[in-house]
């Protein structure tokens, strides 16, 4: 039963989660790196709100691209 | 199987299956070698790339490569070609159908059913799990589909196939893989974001757009239902090295026991077969599949 919720979980929030984890992760690395905002808590909630906010758009439209 | 009156005794599946057994008894050791290969090759990027003993845009490129390669050992393990119907081999069948699978992040269960259904219902709208790849739009549409995953309509064929056992059974069996290949990449990427996008997530979806391009759509495009009519014979711009040979596809559905490297044999020797029963193309076919015989420009 447990083992269901959590697959439904996934099936339905896999997008959003990838986003804010994955994506976010990419573009918080991206903005270290490549920007003079390191070490910056700003750019942290900017990488990582991006990554999810790209995420819920594509699990809400269902898709990607 | 009920012969056709306009078949020719000569050219009766009976003979057909004779010559093709011919070209299916030999070890598959080259993609065993690939498979184990390229998956070795892969895994030893994340210790060079971490450590600096090699450009991460150079990992990219072999990881790339690797995940080109790594699809169809899996597939010749789907059909059972490395055992051979050698239940003491069946364990080699397992072992490279996973590993190789790895540069994918494609859990070998799920693709074996699936492709087990695509043979057996090739070009049925309903029951065909490649179906939506093989009659896309364009190899753009086929392209941006894989990108987005929407050709993965795994949980619409649960459904379809819901009273098949064997195949529910296998889908369950796939579960922890495909979950652990949903995990991996998301605690890998907080740790190394750059080296998991460019070794592991970029390459695998790379991969993935090139297998479902040459050996998905090209195959089966504009072919209909049919033992004989469902994958075509094709030419291609690109040398037949690059693309795996699918020009050569058909005879893999006619006979997915022929070994991968054997087929250009095995269609020179079949050729008046395929001629005789209206394959797609195969007044086309050479008579010696040599080195690129299959370029069109």
């Amino acid at each position: 039963m447990l083992v269901e919720k959590f697959l439904n979980h996934i099936s339905n929030w896999g997008k959003f989660w990838f986003g804010l984890i994955f994506l976010g992760s990419i573009f918080n690395e991206i903005l270290e790196q490549f920007t003079m905002l390191s070490g910056s808590s700003f750019l942290w909630i900017l990488a990582f709100g991006s990554g999810a906010m790209i995420g819920l758009v594509a699990k809400i439209r269902g898709a990607w691209l | 199987m009920k012969e056709s009156p306009e078949i020719a005794a000569e050219f009766s599946f009976e003979k057909e299956k004779v010559i093709a057994k011919s070209f299916s008894q030999r070890f598959q050791w080259e993609m065993i070698l690939i498979g184990l290969g390229q998956a070795a090759i892969w895994l030893s990027l994340w210790p060079l790339v971490l450590n600096g003993l090699l450009d991460l845009w150079a990992g990219f490129l072999i990881a790339s490569l690797c995940a080109c390669f790594a699809y169809l050992p899996s597939h010749e393990a789907q059909h059972g070609n490395y055992s051979r119907g050698n239940p003491k081999l069946r364990w080699l069948d397992g072992l490279v159908g996973h590993i190789t699978l790895v540069t994918l992040k494609f859990p070998y269960h799920i693709l074996r059913i699936t492709h087990m259904k695509h043979h057996a219902y090739t070009n049925d709208p309903e029951k065909d799990p490649d179906y939506a790849n093989a009659h896309n739009t364009s190899v753009l549409q086929v392209i941006k589909n894989v990108l987005d995953g929407s050709t993965l309509q795994f949980d619409k064929y649960l459904e379809v196939f819901q009273n098949d056992k064997a195949f529910v059974n296998s889908f369950h069996q796939a579960i922890p893989i495909a979950l652990l290949y949903k995990a991996a990449p998301l605690v890998l990427v907080v740790i190394f974001p750059f080296e998991t996008l460019l070794l592991w997530w970029l390459p695998a979806k790379i991969g993935s757009v090139y297998t479902t391009v040459f050996f998905s759509y090209y195959p089966h495009l504009g072919t209909s239902a049919g033992r004989y009519q469902n994958t075509r014979f094709w030419s291609h711009w690109m040398p037949r090295f690059l693309n795996h040979s699918m020009q050569l596809h058909f005879i893999h559905h006619l006979h997915p026991s022929i070994g991968h490297y054997d087929e250009p044999k095995a269609i020179e020797a079949l050729k008046p077969f395929l001629i005789a029963r209206k394959v797609p193309g195969a007044d086309q076919i050479p008579d010696k599949i040599t080195l690129n015989p299959l370029i069109k420009i």
